[in-house]
């Protein structure tokens, strides 16, 4: 596999990382589902792992980067199935409705391992370490739309978060935005 | 406090566009460390799995 080839694999599995993230924030604002404080930990370990990809697309592959994305995704995925296991006895309850007949955090979960995979499946092709890549190097086409829109989702995330929870830990179950009532 | 993760993973992406690769890393790695510290603060509650 050639430097380029992974270049734009790795845009793609931004992308893709930037997917996830914007079908939680339509979730979050078109269908006023708020996130709860292991939701929004989740999406932060998704944006971690995006980070090994983001380093990859500027700085071309390195081994170390794909363990970036391996370590944010593998954080990503125990706050997933510490919240899998919370509800998993029957009684227990759920968070938010189920999507394509599974909840966002068992989503989450599988997301966060076909990442792993992923970056397993990447480490394999040896070439693309082989040659040394320009750091000097413009973006262009693809991998700039990737890091953009991950950028963008980033700050997004941010303001979403403010929104939410003020500047304070984020209440267990969200009704509404703090910041909209804080001189309630 | 909830945002810090993001905050410090936004300014990692700052960093790795402005091409300061070792600085990015250090960013990610404290934003990974903020993420799992919030996660600690969250869940305080032993599960309870048994059928």
């Amino acid at each position: 596999m050639s430097p380029e080839l992974s270049k734009l694999l790795n845009a793609l599995g931004l992308i893709a990382i930037g997917a996830v993230l914007t079908m939680a924030f339509i979730d979050q604002v078109w269908f006023g589902e708020l996130p709860c404080p292991l939701c929004i930990l989740q999406r932060a370990g998704l944006i971690a792992a995006g980070c090994g990809l983001m380093l990859n697309v500027v700085f071309g592959p390195k081994p170390s980067h794909y363990g970036i994305a391996i370590i944010g995704a593998v954080a990503s995925a125990a706050i997933s199935m510490r919240q899998v296991l919370q509800h998993i006895v029957p009684g227990t309850g759920f968070y938010g409705p189920p999507v394509w007949g599974m909840h966002l955090y068992t989503w989450a979960f599988l997301f966060a391992v076909a990442i792993v995979i992923g970056s397993g499946l990447m480490l394999l092709g040896d070439r693309q370490f082989s040659q040394m890549q320009s750091a000097s190097g413009r973006l262009k086409g693809l991998p700039l739309i990737a890091l953009l829109l991950f950028l963008v989702l980033t700050l997004a995330n941010i303001f979403s978060t403010v929104a939410l929870c003020g500047t304070g830990l984020c209440p267990e179950e969200p009704v509404d935005y703090e910041l909209f009532h804080m001189n309630d | 406090m909830m945002s810090v993760p993001f905050v410090l993973f936004a300014c990692a992406i700052g960093a790795a566009w402005l091409r300061h690769r070792s600085l990015s890393v250090g960013f990610w790695l404290v934003g990974v460390t903020a993420m799992l510290v919030l996660f600690r603060v969250h869940v305080t509650e032993v599960l309870s799995i048994q059928l």
